[in-house]
């Protein structure tokens, strides 16, 4: 009896010991406190001037790869790159998986490739966390011009006036509509509910719009209405004013009246899918929509326009992934010059040819179909990555917003009690 | 002189386990004793402790409200399904234990699930029971529709779009999948029983009915006690499921929130690795007071 309570306990104990795993290969002190910077590794010394074509070397690049589409795109910018700098030997490290949970243990282990994505969604834990390279000095002593970067994307990779990575491409949410049942569309958001009043019960539609249950979208209308997550300097909620209030309200009077369904209500995966099947005339995605509709459903006719201007006049807001270098890479020289190249205007035009992404900065060439989203990077805010913790709030959010939708109760006050409680949480 | 032959017997049998040994504490206690002491830590993956906090890591995940969530979350999947999956792990091991024609082809075939990847059978379950899947198709056909209807579902019910059959959804697919586990080990515990003990019961006038309830059910406590406990550590460990059907975020609305869920969000997504830790001691905590409460239900499990 006691061999078994023994073992039991052991088996509680390895639960444990596998839940608390990515601590052990941490251990403390094994890597400095994030000083070293680009000074202490190379010619990027402050004051000289850097010149990429002298660096010479090898830098692994880690990526994740959502179709073969993009790894082709990556690998077309890679050729650019090695015939332009045949001295610096780029090897690509697609990372299968999680990609984020991938690269936090390999944070923790230092063992980590050089030069790899960060997504807009994580960018302000992982520069908090001290993951990052500041690029500020190659930047300056380069001469590397950031200026036509839409300040949308690249505002998102900043952080106490550092710079932590360059937009790799970006994204704005845009309004795509069934050019069959809409013929112009909507330009304001009067205009969108009358023209979602007049499409009710049209074609197979269920629902005049989709909508995601989220700030994923949401925070475009909100800002559109003159209302906001947080005040001007990011210091405390502003989701509780007046303006704010009447926007979560507006966006969940699209459901109480009739005018639009969730996804989950439709019984769609996403509104892209709503929009594809006719399920919907009306949905708020990306660039990325262009490319399901012509894989999944190339026979709907549809176009992207901008998002309706609210009282706050035309907003949207942007999604994008920089590139980053790692704090603890030995290779720092040679992973900038990577990096120059892929978000300077040669490598992006070269990546973004691909037809899977869309320029962050406005001398890249846009691709065909995609003129509404870069219209849209003009005036686009950030749409995740301005704060740390934000998953935690869009899930706050989410959770109200969706507990209001399934209890036909479409109240706002429960929705911004629980997005304030969880940013006060948050910023505190 | 046969002292000594028994000690150095004993010495060859630590010499036999010293390795698996030494991998074994340095490898499962080491590893939990250092997240112990992780728990009490601001901790940064990369530059490791930050500032110590003492037991402010433990105040937070008792007064965060999805803490609760997930702990009730978690209470409710255990206490549902690993009663059910016994149920039907044993009604199938006694099925099985019958001299029945292709007896081996039934075995085999009701252990399947447990061995195809957790990962691919939750996609395939999420695509069965998708407003426009199978599920909703078939239950159509057959005109089970207005029951489901009194009960609240209607005809294109999104089973794990809807918080309130997100969990029981997650629930009946490891009830299916783990039943076959629990089978064999059913399996093995049936065999363990003498036949005489039947014997006896028949000639006492027992019938198949009385025969279960009377002989088979009692004797089967030790395997009751190990199915149970297994099943109940593995309960509270419910994770890949729910992070496929209900993402990090254990949509919809915290309906599939786990403990486990609940610490890789700490882990990853938050990168708070001592919070994250703190989360594995109460976990640790939780299945150990579970575990101690079953050995005292059950009782004493040696077999007479």
């Amino acid at each position: 009896m006691r061999n078994r309570l023994l073992t039991l306990g052991m088996t509680a104990a390895f639960v444990l010991a596998a839940c608390g795993g990515g601590g052990g290969s941490s251990a403390p002190g094994t890597s400095g406190p994030g000083a070293t910077g680009p000074a202490a590794t190379g010619p990027a010394g402050t004051g000289s001037a850097f010149d990429p074509s002298t660096i010479s070397g090898e830098v692994t690049l880690g990526a994740w790869e959502s179709s073969p589409a993009e790894g082709t795109a990556l690998e077309a910018a890679l050729a650019g790159f090695a015939a332009k700098y045949p001295n610096i030997k780029v090897t690509q490290e697609t990372v299968a998986g999680d990609y984020r949970v991938q690269m936090v243990t390999n944070f923790g282990s230092g063992d980590v490739p050089d030069i790899f994505y960060v997504n807009a969604e994580y960018a302000p834990e992982w520069m908090r966390e001290g993951f990052l390279e500041p690029l500020d000095d190659y930047i300056a002593n380069q001469g590397f011009d950031t200026s036509t970067f839409y300040p949308g994307y690249a505002d998102v990779f900043k952080s106490d006036g550092k710079t932590f990575g360059l937009p790799k491409d970006g994204n704005t949410i845009a309004m795509a509509y069934n050019t069959d049942l809409v013929t112009t569309p909507p330009a304001t958001l009067a205009e969108l509910t009358t023209a979602a009043e007049g499409l009710k019960g049209q074609g197979t539609l269920k629902a005049p719009l989709c909508i995601n249950p989220s700030l994923d979208r949401g925070l475009a209308f909100l800002y559109a209405q003159g209302g906001s997550l947080l005040n001007a300097d990011n210091t405390a909620a502003a989701i509780d004013t007046a303006e704010s209030k009447a926007a979560v309200q507006w966006y969940l009077d699209l459901v109480k009246n009739g005018l639009a369904m969730t996804p989950s209500q439709l019984g769609d995966g996403w509104c892209g899918e709503a929009l594809g099947k006719g399920d919907s005339a009306i949905v708020f995605e990306g660039g990325w929509l262009k490319g399901a509709m012509d894989n999944d459903f190339p026979d709907m006719n549809w176009a992207f326009a901008e998002v309706p201007a609210g009282s706050a006049g035309k907003v949207t807001i942007t999604y994008t992934a920089a590139y980053g270098i790692a704090v603890d890479s030995e290779n720092k020289d040679a992973a900038w010059v990577v990096m120059q190249y892929l978000t300077g205007t040669e490598g992006m035009q070269k990546w973004t040819e691909g037809g899977i992404a869309v320029p962050s900065r406005s001398d890249v060439p846009v691709p065909a179909g995609f003129e509404v989203i870069v219209a849209g990077a003009e005036y686009a805010k950030p749409g995740s990555g301005f704060m740390p913790g934000y998953s935690d709030v869009l899930k706050a959010f989410g959770d109200a917003f969706v507990a209001e939708v399934t209890n036909e109760t479409y109240s706002a006050d429960p929705v911004v009690a629980a997005t304030k409680a969880k940013i006060d949480e948050v910023l505190q | 002189m046969k002292r000594v032959g028994e000690r150095q017997e004993a010495l060859a049998g630590y010499a036999f386990i010293a390795v698996p040994m030494v991998l074994f504490l340095v490898l499962n206690i080491g590893t939990t004793l250092y997240a112990f002491f992780i728990s009490l830590w601001d901790w940064n993956i990369r530059r490791g402790p930050e500032e110590f906090l003492g037991l402010q890591n433990f105040e937070r995940i008792l007064s965060d409200p999805i803490f609760q969530s997930a702990i009730r979350n978690s209470i409710y999947y255990t206490a549902i399904w690993v009663p059910l999956t016994m149920a039907i792990g044993l009604f199938l091991a006694v099925v099985v234990n019958q001299k029945i024609r292709g007896r081996t082809f039934f075995r085999a075939a009701f252990y399947f699930p447990a061995i195809a990847s957790s990962a691919a059978i939750t996609v395939l379950w999420i695509f069965l029971l998708q407003p426009d899947g199978l599920f909703n198709e078939i239950r159509g056909a057959l005109g089970l529709n207005p029951l489901f209807q009194a009960i609240g579902y209607g005809p294109n019910h999104n089973w794990f779009g809807d918080y309130r059959t997100a969990m029981n959804s997650v629930i009946i697919l490891n009830a299916w999948t783990t039943s076959g586990t629990f089978m064999l080990f059913y399996l093995a515990s049936l065999q363990s029983i003498s036949n005489d003990v039947y014997e006896a019961a028949a000639i006492d006038g027992a019938g198949p009915w009385d025969a279960f309830w009377k002989v088979t059910f009692p004797l089967l406590k030790p395997g009751h006690f190990f199915v149970a406990t297994v099943g109940v550590i593995g309960g509270l460990q419910l994770f890949d499921q729910a992070l496929i059907a209900g993402s990090s975020n254990g949509d919809p609305n915290n309906s599939l929130m786990t403990i486990v869920l609940y610490l890789y969000n700490a882990a990853f997504v938050q990168l708070n690795f001592g919070y994250a830790a703190a989360v594995g001691v109460v976990l640790f905590l939780v299945i150990f007071t579970a575990t101690l409460i079953q050995r005292r239900l059950f009782g004493d499990t040696q077999p007479a």
